[in-house]
């Protein structure tokens, strides 16, 4: 069993009469703050400069809206939940509440459904739309469990962090709301964060490296990325 | 696993005919003892050469129901230094009474007022009997089963909702303007006095609770003789949110991000704790993939190299050298940057999972950590060359507020705090829990356990992380991109999903836990058939016993070593209040 002794007179010297006389333990110590003095400045000027978040950033949720990328099971989610299919444009979500069941804090959602009133004849009849679909971001932990829930990829982290209201009902967010974020965030990152499939890509980088103002807090000396693992390309 | 063998526990049964030995699948074996026996077994159990359990774990409480007779059982986790071995101590509590084991264990003192102050239990003898985290004046015991989830909602509170003038608010944005309890001045003064009865001085000083020293919401009350204290105790429970009942209602992986509210400095070893118990409940911890076992160990000591990053920054500032925070923040803002990469959050993070991880690490996420690790040795030599021979960093540490090795059994202190007195009680050489048994690395051991020891152990602790790391990103770089990152079962029983939707436990005991840089977080759950949500899932909190020794290493010390004693204690208000 690996153990390390560590202590005054273990692995640390006392110190010697002429280190007190000439006091050069702070001499040392001067050396090293005055070598700092002449590095450049590390600190991001917010709001002036604004780091990107990394793709992966959990963000304030969004709704996705049907893009033509959804998942080859998409249709018989909608055809299992009777949900009127949705056309280019329209919300994704199914009504399923599986991001309810996934979330801590359950009562975060509130989430209807309603029947469509059209006569009995027309395609539609019997089947729902999404009615309400309102979420309490000031009771949410941003632990990203609904997103993993959601069966259509509909429910999303965006990159968007400044969530400040002075009001609790500011942090109330409605599906209108919800699906402009997600409809901005796609049309800005979308394609660093999403495949066709909507799961993490292969080539999903750590964070974005166009970002300067991130390499300023990495000391201007930001890592080179490559593969991870041996037979990745 | 460094539990205690089954033929040793049996032979306490036939030694001892009022003992009961409870077998267990997992190997989590504990025996049983009435409650009038109890102080007699724990006695012979401590001082026998045989078995030697010395060291105190855990001492709480479960609440069987209201319909159970009798419905509060005790529940003692002790370990031996000598035999690395656990043993769990059980005992019915009739007629909502416990003897107290403060004659044995110091450590026993807060664990009573923690249970009393949950579950109300009576502790027989015990010197205080006060409330842990609430205050004195509040009437109910909020872990009994029979205290609803909501809590009692039985005071006004209009400001929860700000209206404006013609607002119709409707909804969830319509708060009820009834809230659960909250102390007044008067109850928080009736509280003051009921944790320090008997006070020698004139004046009892107070520091906390939202002093920047005490890096949190800490109540210190000092009884002071001229500069030097003669009595101390601590208030906490200002940051309590009552973890361990919201997790009684939720399932396993639901309560992940819980532990990131806890040590929100170290989050990341928090949720392996959790991990690392449910795993051992399901009995899966040996078939975890390989990738995921290494990614979590990666993780983990990189968090660790995080939170002891942050210890010496404030630590350094609590005692006037300034430079050192400037200079670790700026590593630990790499460290983040490289979580916020990974995991999607820089600090409270929800990255792992009962069965592996979520996702695969992303692309570069290696050449990074690699390049931060290369960096690291340089710049931690940089901060002893600031610190370790500094002449104020000499006096202001060495001798100072000495924590012995005996302390460390009594108090059940782990972390840096035991292995500085002299004590390598380490949980990733004892367990060797995920990839800690195939990596190489020292455990660094003090030799006073003065605070200049526990500074030392800790910055040597950061050079064997930057170790494992390496050896970490080693292994990860042979495997293939296409290997599992996540648990999944064979057993039709067993459903494990990555977001927790049914998520199921099995029935049976267990105890189990994680290495963190505050401490062992044991987690200790119990289930009495299989179900969603653990039916006790205690939280053993390193932190929460380590502060414990504050109030007596403190005792004839001059005001000023407050700081430096807990700063190097170094507890985190979220985890030792939950």
């Amino acid at each position: 069993m690996g153990i390390k002794k560590v202590g005054l007179n273990r692995n640390v010297a006392p110190q010697s009469w002429v280190e007190k006389i000439f006091f050069l333990d702070i001499a040392k110590g001067l050396k090293t703050t005055i070598k700092h003095l002449f590095r450049k400045v590390i600190t991001v000027d917010f709001p002036f400069e604004v780091i990107t978040p990394a793709p992966r950033f959990r963000g304030v949720h969004g709704l996705r809206n049907v893009d033509g990328t959804e998942k080859p099971d998409f249709d018989s989610w909608v055809k299992k939940l009777k949900i009127k299919p949705p056309e280019m444009g329209e919300t994704r979500c199914i009504a399923c509440k599986f991001c309810q069941a996934a979330c801590p804090v359950p009562e975060i959602f509130v989430i209807k459904a309603k029947k469509l009133d059209v006569p009995e004849d027309h395609p539609h009849h019997g089947l729902k739309v999404l009615d309400q679909f309102d979420m309490d971001l000031g009771k949410c932990m941003f632990c990203g469990l609904c997103t993993q829930a959601c069966p259509t990829a509909c429910i999303i982290h965006t990159d968007v962090y400044d969530l400040s209201s002075y009001t609790r009902r500011g942090y109330i967010l409605n599906k209108e709301q919800l699906s402009q974020i997600a409809d901005d965030f796609i049309a800005r990152r979308g394609k660093e964060k999403f495949d066709e499939h909507s799961e993490w890509p292969d080539t999903q980088k750590l964070w974005p490296e166009y970002d300067f103002a991130r390499a300023k807090a990495w000391d201007n000396n930001p890592p080179y990325f490559g593969p991870n693992y041996a037979d990745q390309k | 696993m460094s539990w205690i063998s089954l033929e040793k526990i049996k032979s306490l049964g036939e030694k001892f005919d009022y003992v009961k030995v409870i077998e267990n699948d997992k190997g989590f074996h504990s025996v049983e003892v009435p409650k009038e026996k109890l102080i007699e077994f724990l006695k012979f159990i401590k001082t026998d050469p045989e078995y030697s359990f010395k060291m105190f774990i855990d001492w709480t409480v479960i609440d069987h129901g209201p319909k159970a007779d009798p419905r509060f059982q005790g529940v003692l986790i002790l370990f031996s230094p000598e035999h690395k071995e656990r043993i769990i101590v059980k005992s019915w509590a009739t007629e909502e009474k416990l003897p107290t084991l403060t004659g044995l264990w110091s450590g026993a003192k807060w664990a009573e007022r923690e249970a009393w102050d949950m579950f109300g239990i009576r502790f027989e003898g015990h010197e205080n009997l006060v409330r842990m985290f609430l205050w004195e004046t509040y009437p109910y015991h909020p872990l009994r089963k029979d205290f609803p989830l909501r809590g009692i909602e039985d005071t006004e509170l209009p400001s929860l909702n700000e209206k404006e003038r013609m607002d119709q608010l409707e909804g969830t944005m319509n708060y009820s303007r009834m809230h659960t309890a909250l102390p007044t001045l008067e109850d928080l003064e009736i509280t003051q006095k009921a944790r320090m009865p008997e006070k020698s001085s004139q004046v009892v000083l107070n520091w906390g609770p939202l002093h920047p020293g005490t890096h949190g919401t800490i109540w210190f009350l000092f009884d002071m003789e001229g500069e030097y204290v003669q009595k101390c105790d601590i208030i906490i429970g200002q940051l309590h949110r009552g973890v361990e009942k919201l997790a009684e209602n939720m399932n396993v992986q639901q309560i992940i991000p819980y532990t990131d509210r806890m040590d929100y400095i170290a989050s990341i070893n928090e949720n392996h704790s959790v991990c690392v118990a449910a795993e051992k409940l399901l009995g899966i911890h040996e078939k975890i993939p390989e990738k995921a076992k290494y990614i979590r160990t990666m993780m983990a000591e990189l968090s660790r190299i995080n939170s002891h990053l942050l210890w010496l920054g404030t630590y350094a500032l609590d005692l006037g050298a300034l430079t050192m925070f400037l200079y670790t923040f700026r590593e630990r803002e790499k460290i983040m940057d490289i979580f916020e990469g990974i995991t999607g959050a820089r600090f409270t993070i929800n990255y792992f999972r009962v069965g592996g991880v979520y996702a695969d690490l992303p692309y570069g996420a290696l050449d990074a950590i690699e390049h931060f690790i290369r960096d690291l040795p340089q710049r931690i030599n940089d901060y002893e060359t600031l610190l370790t021979r500094n002449r104020i960093w000499l006096k202001r540490n060495v001798d100072v507020c000495v924590i012995t090795e005996e302390d460390v059994y009594d108090y059940g202190l782990t972390g840096a705090v035991a292995r500085a007195s002299g004590v390598p009680y380490d949980l990733r050489k004892i367990d060797k829990y995920d990839a800690y048994g195939e990596v190489d690395f020292d455990i660094p051991v003090g030799e006073k356990g003065d605070s200049y020891d526990r500074y030392l152990v800790r910055m040597e602790e950061m050079r064997q992380s930057v170790r494992i790391v390496q050896q970490c990103i080693e292994k990860l770089r042979k495997m293939s991109k296409n290997d599992p990152f996540f648990f999944e079962p064979e057993d039709k029983k067993m459903k494990i999903t990555i977001d927790g939707r049914g998520t199921k436990l099995f029935k049976g005991e267990v105890y189990a836990g994680a290495d963190n840089p505050r401490g062992e977080l044991g987690v200790y759950i119990y289930q009495p058939k299989d179900g969603i949500k653990p039916f006790r899932f205690r939280l053993r909190s390193g932190a929460f016993y380590n502060l414990q020794v504050f109030t007596k290493a403190i005792i004839g010390r001059p005001i000023a070593d407050a700081i430096t004693l807990l700063s190097t204690i170094d507890p985190v208000v979220g985890e030792t209040d939950r």
